[in-house]
């Protein structure tokens, strides 16, 4: 008996008591910590005009890229291959997920909210209404209604996708996954087309500030989920996902309809109720 | 010199008077009522000319309460044709 | 036997309490602390009272009972969020009251415009034009420390007051051209932020006259400290007479 209570002492080291993954030592907060002061002060130094201003934003984009390469890297090892993630593991990163979303949808109110404080009440300035005088707004049911259809399209091609992939349909999780993928690049693309077809800058009275700052902002969460669900439609393609775990697909599912729900807000206020 | 002054004007009554409350705007904030008296000032000279005694109560208005810095930029922007409301009556 | 009164119209060294009123607005918020400071002392009392006595009388040493299963008790918890409910309705509506009667401008008989600079104070009297169409303005600067003449009060005393009549309603129209700055005058109850692009308005009427000192009250830059207001109200006949020298 005693003896036998030795053997497990023995190989107590080889065991873990508990669920939690605990994270090793890694370099990719520090480095992305410095590539992401590289990049703001390229953007910086760019938008300031200084001399290689835009040369050292696309080196800080480059490195940032890399890094996240690799730390994406080493996070599918320790899922895919050591089996880190556990159940409660996956909730954990789901729930701080859930948390990170809502803390983009409090960054996202207080875009709305200036662009409420400059509509609302319009300051004598821009002649007391909105749009300001002199300002001509997009159209909302040209390129605008468009970009709603393709992206709330992309909306119900990610759930065939998801849905797919818990019924263990592989076809259908990728071919629902792509689809989602190619609309989000239309989207972006139709937005690039709209921005350099609008009649008035950033620099056009507030209504040019806050219409470039809140769809802009919107823009980038669209590149960001698009990268997300690219990495999640790699990882389906290598089999890394199963039909019962599969948590950065579904975080990535999750982003994308935040995105969503932020484009039709977007598209109510700023672009028809604005024009 | 001011007591002389002052001595002459004894029995001349003076009058303190200022712009009244509107009910348009009733609220501290009277940005508005400074530029909405400016524009209904240039808005009543242009359909009744400048010597219509009915209309020096708007620029009264928009004197006693546009800082004089806004109502020189407003003239300029109106001589550029770049103030931001119609002054067509 | 003479006795003299002066009343305080600037902040004095170590003062903890208010200036002396010149207007009924100011009358009003003197009132105001008042009343809440008997609902303040009220409150304190008590509450260190049953503070004090529980300590006290129910401490290991005098009473070895522990009330280990005493958790809640209803009426004890309604007593006491109902209570200060009704306290804070009985501040609030004087509150209110007061917030609405100051900012009632009424019928005003100037209109005085002020306007905050980076680091002095400008007015402008626009209601009577000279014939050439221009108002009275000037600039109001600290008088510095080395220049200070007998009587003058340090950090507070400027070049030029304003200067206005007494029992006369005034509208105050407060704007900056830079920061945001703020025209406060403590014995006229006036405390207005003064916004870059906006016009705040207020009123006072001033009940006595006297030199009424205020500060910018506003963080506004490093000289935040060194452009005071300086409000000197003058008989009505004495306010024409300046008018009419400027």
């Amino acid at each position: 008996m005693i003896n036998f209570n030795n053997q497990i002492a023995s190989q107590r080291g080889k065991f873990q008591a508990f669920p939690f993954h605990l994270v090793e030592q890694s370099p990719w907060p520090l480095a992305t910590s410095f590539t992401l002061l590289t990049m703001a002060l390229g953007a910086v130094a760019y938008f300031q005009g200084f001399p290689f201003g835009g040369e050292l934003l696309l080196l800080g984009f480059v490195l940032t890229a890399s890094v996240m390469i690799l730390w994406f890297k080493d996070i599918v090892i320790e899922r895919t291959y050591l089996g880190d993630h556990t159940s409660q593991v996956q909730s954990g990163i789901s729930l701080g997920f859930i948390l990170f979303v809502l803390s983009e949808v409090m960054a996202f109110l207080s875009v709305f909210w200036a662009f409420f404080h400059s509509s609302l009440a319009p300051t004598i300035e821009i002649g007391g209404t909105w749009p300001p005088v002199g300002i001509e707004s997009v159209d909302a049911f040209a390129i605008p209604l468009l970009n709603t259809i393709l992206l709330l399209s992309s909306g119900a091609f990610v759930t065939w996708g998801h849905h797919a992939l818990i019924k263990g349909d592989r076809f259908g999780a990728i071919v629902g996954t792509f689809i989602t993928i190619i609309l989000a690049l239309i989207f972006t693309g139709l937005q690039a087309f709209e921005y350099m077809e609008a009649p008035f800058s950033f620099a056009d009275s507030v209504f040019g500030t806050v219409f470039y700052a809140s769809t802009g902002l919107h823009g980038l969460h669209v590149i960001v989920g698009t990268i997300f669900l690219t990495v999640a439609f790699i990882r389906i393609v290598q089999y890394h996902y199963t039909d019962s775990h599969h948590a950065g697909f579904e975080s990535a599912i999750l982003y994308w309809h935040f995105v969503d729900v932020v484009w039709i807000f977007l598209y109510i206020f700023v672009y028809v109720w604005a024009s | 010199m001011s007591a002389d002054a002052k001595a002459q004007e004894q029995p001349v009554k003076r009058v303190l008077q200022t712009v009244g409350f509107d009910a348009r705007f009733p609220n501290q904030n009277q940005t508005k009522h400074c530029f909405q008296s400016y524009i209904d000032y240039h808005k009543c000279i242009n359909a009744k000319g400048e010597d219509f005694a009915p209309c020096k109560q708007f620029s009264r208005a928009y004197k006693s309460l546009c800082p004089n810095d806004w109502i020189s930029r407003f003239d300029e922007q109106r001589e550029a044709g770049t103030f931001p409301a119609s002054l067509e009556p | 036997m003479n006795t003299v009164i002066v009343l305080l119209d600037a902040p004095e060294p170590w003062q903890i309490g208010f200036q002396d009123s010149a207007t009924p607005g100011f009358e009003g918020i003197v009132a105001l602390h008042d009343s809440i400071l008997f609902y303040l002392v009220l409150i304190l009392v008590s509450v260190f009272w049953i503070l004090f006595a529980i300590i006290n009388n129910f401490n290991s040493t005098k009473s070895g009972i522990t009330y280990k299963y005493l958790n809640h008790g209803t009426l004890l918890e309604l007593i006491w969020t109902i209570t200060p409910a009704l306290v804070l309705i009985a501040i609030a509506f004087p509150s209110f009251k007061l917030l609405y009667t100051l900012d009632e401008v009424i019928d005003p008989s100037l209109t005085i415009k002020v306007t905050g600079h980076q680091w002095y104070w400008s007015y402008e009297y626009s209601d009577m034009l000279a014939e050439n169409g221009e108002s009275i303005e000037f600039e109001s600067y600290m008088v510095p420390e080395s220049d200070l003449e007998e009587g003058q009060l340090r950090l507070l005393a400027v070049d030029s007051n304003l200067i206005v009549p007494v029992n006369t309603h005034i509208r105050f129209i407060v704007t900056s051209t830079d920061v945001i700055h703020d025209f406060a005058v403590p014995s006229l109850g006036l405390k207005i932020d003064a916004t870059p692009g906006r016009l705040n308005q207020t009123s006072a009427l001033i009940e006595r006259a006297g030199i009424f000192y205020g500060q910018c009250s506003e963080i506004c830059g490093v000289w935040h400290g060194f452009m005071p207001i300086v409000v000197e109200a003058v008989e009505v006949s004495d306010f024409f007479a300046w008018v009419d020298s400027n």
